[in-house]
């Protein structure tokens, strides 16, 4: 995308349109759903979103995309508000100068190609909690490394690893979590 | 049999027969040979040390954290996790070597040469020098690591180390330990922070190691079920004071602005000397290192700070080479703020377009290896068993909240050029 722009606006627009768009979409839009989104932009539909994800513990993490936020949040793009229910967090939504900065960025946001990729992600994760959306994003990270080192990833050895990275859910709920995502042929 | 090794900020570092063997081979002894921070000293002149002392702290102190996790909570990571005793043993002695070989694959100058590395086809991005470190492991201590019994009798090969350095999700449940040496609260920032404080001779990467030790725990995120390395309320302010020094080395010495011009004059002319050889790979004529193949990685161990500065020094590196020698650098003639506003993001754009008849070089903080993000430490606030509440440290430290990633741009000009960009820049103004 603009990793090499002197003022990456699409970014900036990027993590504000996701922010305008699930607003009253995701149950919880906050900084786990927000790398969650960005990482499946960026995986599933190639979009350029200029951001390079690792495996961290707790899954794919963008630092350049953690680092943006503070920016975007500061502009005025998007507001970060914290919140204590039963776990703690910040949540997104759109900042008071959401409009002014997603215009900068217009060219590329409302491409058809990106425009398309935010609504089947929307559509696809956006009603997922944070705790869902590790899952799948976890799972496409391990299909996608695999890949990359040349090792065949069959669906019980992804079923496996994600077993070992995250104890906490059930054989049974990564295969389930596998399974919505069938369509992409993870 | 054990050895010791004097070191200036951790005492004594204790190491065992089969990591003196490692430090004593030729591409370890190589790090003596790569500055830590580039030419930094340049503007501080005691920051002459090197890639070699920093990975024996670093295994030092990831071996300390290591242990105080295994004593803190080893029921959770057996009962939770599913470590047993020999997984344990082995991923002890895996956390030591990755730790220990964490930068083997360091180019010359460290940080400030890592735009030079080749493009990976296969996964469409540039090679770090963790990939490097992954590939010198594999190929050149492979024979050595995979004949040790030792090693081999825990399940410890140059693979599996590799794998570890590289961040392989086939690791499964061990990746946790990764965190030590890649995370937010790794063994590599821990001694990095206080070591260049110790050589350059500032105060500001001071904090608390011992508290930050004994407060290191794991548990479970129950917002995204994950396991992770965490700190333990009784430590929350030794981990603010970690987080500071973080923020206050980055912007009075990672960022300072004379510093950050040389990573570009050094870069620059190590791409120049690249053009001019020749050698097995095709990215070395487009100014870039060989890539971490098999075939390629002694051609890229060949490279050195000892071997650029004597091709400096003969005049092969071009105009940046002759400003190395004579610290005739391009000088500051715009910078945004550090939190820029909208605006001023603006004029950075336009200040940009009203230099655009002079040779400049744009610095980005995001560019900087050692960028301050403002990323968070998790801390237990609660416990209960098994089941922990974890909070960002920015949620409960008011003084970690009010400090913000760093976001500044600046443009440089030649020396010569100075006074003739700022009259122009002026006009901005009016």
């Amino acid at each position: 995308m603009d990793s090499d722009a002197l003022v990456p606006w699409n970014r900036y627009a990027l993590i504000t349109e996701l922010a305008r768009r699930l607003e009253h979409k995701s149950p919880k839009f906050g900084k786990t759903a927000l790398q969650k989104m960005v990482y499946f932009l960026t995986e599933l539909f190639d979009i350029h979103t200029g951001y390079e994800f690792e495996f961290y513990n707790y899954g794919p993490f963008s630092s350049q995309l953690h680092h943006d936020l503070d920016l975007v949040a500061y502009i005025g793009g998007v507001a970060v508000e914290e919140y204590s229910t039963e776990f703690t967090g910040y949540a997104i939504s759109p900042g008071k100068r959401a409009d002014a900065l997603i215009k900068k960025g217009a060219e590329f946001i409302q491409s058809k190609e990106v425009d398309d990729a935010i609504t089947r992600v929307i559509n696809e994760f956006g009603g997922y909690n944070a705790s869902e959306l590790e899952l799948r994003a976890t799972i496409l990270f391990v299909d996608r490394d695999l890949a990359a080192r040349g090792k065949t990833a069959t669906k019980d050895t992804i079923v496996d690893i994600v077993g070992k990275l995250k104890p906490r859910f059930t054989r049974s709920d990564i295969i389930t979590a596998q399974e919505s995502m069938a369509s992409f042929a993870i | 049999m054990t050895y010791e090794i004097r070191d200036p900020i951790h005492g004594f570092i204790v190491i065992g027969e089969i990591e003196r063997d490692i430090i004593n081979h030729t591409e370890f002894q190589r790090l003596r040979r790569i500055r830590q921070l580039g030419f930094t000293d340049m503007v501080y002149p005691g920051a002459m040390h090197t890639r070699f002392e920093h990975s024996l702290g670093v295994m030092h102190v990831a071996t300390k954290m290591f242990e105080h996790i295994i004593h803190r909570r080893p029921d959770y990571l057996k009962d939770e996790l599913g470590f047993t005793d020999s997984d344990l043993e082995r991923d002890k002695r895996t956390v030591r070597l990755a730790a220990l070989l964490h930068d083997i694959g360091h180019a010359p100058f460290s940080h400030a040469t890592e735009e030079l590395m080749s493009f990976d086809e296969k996964t469409k991005k540039v090679y770090k020098h963790e990939n490097y470190s992954a590939a010198i492991v594999r190929y050149r201590f492979g024979e050595f690591i995979n004949s040790n019994p030792q090693l081999t009798g825990m399940g410890i090969n140059a693979d599996y180390i590799a794998d570890f350095l590289d961040g392989s999700t086939e690791l499964g449940k061990s990746l946790l330990w990764r965190n030590l040496i890649a995370g937010q609260l790794d063994a590599d920032r821990a001694d990095y922070l206080l070591r260049d404080s110790h050589h350059i001779g500032v105060a500001y990467g001071h904090y608390d190691l011992n508290r930050i030790l004994h407060t290191l725990s794991v548990a479970t995120d129950g917002d995204t079920s994950s396991p992770q390395v965490v700190v333990m309320e009784s430590g929350r302010h030794a981990a603010e004071a970690l987080i500071l020094a973080r923020y206050m080395m980055f912007t009075q010495v990672y960022f300072q602005h004379t510093r950050r011009v040389y990573d570009h004059h050094i870069a620059r002319s190590i791409k120049t000397l690249l053009k001019q050889k020749t050698g097995s790979a095709d990215t070395i004529k487009n100014g870039k290192f060989p890539p971490p193949t098999e075939e390629c990685i002694q051609e890229y161990l060949d490279w050195d700070d000892s071997k650029v500065m004597g091709l400096v020094k003969g005049g092969d590196a071009g105009e940046h080479g002759r400003i190395l020698l004579t610290r005739k650098h391009y000088r500051k003639v715009f910078e945004t703020p550090e939190r820029p506003e909208q605006s001023d993001l603006e004029d950075l754009e336009m200040a940009k377009q009203k230099l655009s008849g002079f040779t400049i070089i744009v610095d980005k903080a995001e560019n900087s290896w050692y960028k301050y993000d403002a990323s968070d430490i998790r801390i237990i606030s609660e416990n209960y068993g098994n089941t922990d509440k974890l909070a960002p440290l920015s949620f409960l430290s008011p003084v970690v909240k009010g400090l913000s990633a760093v976001n500044q741009t600046r443009l440089y000009v030649p020396p010569e050029k100075k006074d003739d960009a700022k009259r122009l820049l002026m006009s901005m103004n009016k």
